[in-house]
């Protein structure tokens, strides 16, 4: 081995200074005892280096780069021989600061996956390569006292939001859950939510379907629109209310909304339409009397009023 | 004991009343899966065999309409609640296809019997020591895993169908 750099730490805050000393052993310099060790930050040969030998013969060389502002540089030890310099060994210096505490940490139950899935905002960039753990626990009312810890949720690289997979949850009781990031310089947490999983549900939209008349069905009134619409299956057995939305297509037609419609009707007469009027519906639900998320607006219907 | 309009929270008997559709709900995929890929398709057709694994069935009397009281009904609910969930662990191994079913309906079970217990404590109406499984029978072949997972299921329907009448009539406003 011919030299060896050594760093007291790997990372430092974005401009702050860093110390480096290299040794270099006899052997690799055997042609010339007092050879002169130079540094090189990135491809700069840096000034400002004390060298001294050491009792065992060999040498050793200490900088100081008063400030780094790059977050990543190569730190270079070498040694000119002849025409050339050598470069004896290399070091990596990351620079950058604590990670931000994360924020806006929300959550939502996904009946489709049965897990709960958090995201969150990682803050602003710190250079440095940052690791993002949701933590959690069970618990009870407002989460003061915690029960069971329940594993962390690590999110795949990079990505901002995690899921809690069914089996680590208990559905209608209450879990402390918040956002920790972590990278060289520090840790931070996220403020802690407290949520009850069924809570925080958040429904897929209902079907709607046109209803075609038929001795059971009358032909809707004039300016009446008759529509049919079931809740989302998985859903059947949370009690909701849903709403629906309806827009002329006409230019500039704005939306109005009709609700609330509760999940046991599920046949519907709209009326106070124009006549002979092409109409766009949607329609979203939620868990309704107990909590739960506004579903996002199913995809539309477009049925047409009757002439007068 | 509280009168029958009782003094739970509304939302705690909406939560119950949700819990129970979902756990009926994930019941009735078990039974729609035992029928369709292995013809076990009706319960009474196994009610010999039922006997001879001696499948206990929880006792509801404080839930029924003629003697509905709410203490009682509920402990008996969360007692029954446990024992299901040993019975569900018995039929463990019930086939690869079945074991997603299964445990679902584990875990629903046991989300609703910690929510009863834990309201149940939080009104004083919990025992010292909480309810245990009790002897559990053997399915000793996969036949009688599949047999007990028809009679299980179809007991379980009962079971919560009259809990759910009950709690129903204490949940209306």
């Amino acid at each position: 081995e011919c030299g060896r750099i050594s760093l007291p730490t790997p990372t430092v805050h974005l401009g702050d200074p860093i110390t480096a000393s290299c040794i270099i052993s006899p052997n690799c310099s055997h042609l010339d005892p007092e050879s002169q060790i130079l540094w090189k930050l990135g491809t700069e040969l840096q000034p400002g280096k004390r060298q001294r030998r050491l009792a065992d013969g060999r040498q050793e060389s200490t900088i100081t780069v008063p400030r780094l502002d790059s977050p990543w540089v190569l730190l270079s030890c070498c040694l000119r021989w002849g025409n050339s310099l050598q470069i004896l060994d290399q070091a990596e210096v990351q620079a950058g600061y604590p990670p931000a505490a994360p924020h806006n940490l929300s959550c939502l139950m996904n009946l489709t996956t049965n897990s709960l899935i958090c995201q969150w905002e990682p803050g602003p960039n710190n250079h440095l390569p940052t690791n993002f753990t949701l933590k959690s626990f069970k618990s009870r009312g407002n989460c003061q006292t915690q029960e069971d810890a329940i594993p962390d949720c690590v999110p795949n690289d990079g990505q901002n939001h995690c899921s809690i997979p069914r089996r680590h949850l208990q559905l209608y009781q209450s879990m402390g859950i918040w956002v920790q990031a972590e990278n060289a310089l520090g840790t931070s947490k996220s403020p802690q939510l407290c949520l009850v999983p069924m809570d925080v549900v958040k429904l897929e939209p209902p079907t709607l379907w046109a209803l075609a008349p038929s001795p059971e069905v009358a032909a809707p009134q004039p300016g009446c629109l008759l529509f049919h619409w079931e809740p989302w299956k998985p859903s059947l057995y949370i009690e909701q209310k849903c709403e629906l939305r309806h827009q002329p297509q006409l230019a500039e037609a704005s939306w109005a909304l009709v609700g609330p419609l509760l999940s046991q009707t599920l046949q519907y007469e709209l009326c106070g339409l124009l006549p002979s009027t092409a109409y766009v519906l949607q329609m979203r639900c939620t868990r309704w009397p107990l909590p739960g998320q506004w579903s996002d607006w199913s995809p539309s219907l477009t049925l047409a009023t009757a002439q007068r | 004991p509280l009168r029958p309009t009782s003094s739970l929270p509304q939302s705690f008997l909406l939560k119950c009343l949700e819990q129970m559709r979902k756990v009926q709900a994930d019941g009735t995929v078990l039974q729609e899966r035992l029928c369709a890929t292995h013809k076990l398709c009706h319960a009474e057709e196994l009610v010999l065999l039922g006997h001879a694994l001696g499948i206990p069935q929880p006792p509801l009397s404080s839930c029924s309409s003629q003697a509905l009281q709410l203490t009682g009904c509920l402990r008996q609910l969360h007692s029954g609640l446990v024992l299901y969930q040993g019975l569900l662990q018995a039929l463990a191994g019930i086939t690869p296809e079945l074991a997603p079913t299964l445990d679902m309906l584990q875990l629903d079970i046991s989300d609703f019997a910690l929510n009863i217990w834990q309201q149940m404590e939080e009104l004083g109406l919990a025992q010292a020591v909480p309810p245990s499984q009790g002897t559990m029978p053997t399915f000793t072949s996969a036949f009688e895993r599949r047999a007990g997972g028809v009679l299980v299921a179809s007991n379980l329907q009962s079971f919560l169908e009259l809990a759910y009448r009950a709690l129903r009539c204490f949940a209306k406003p």
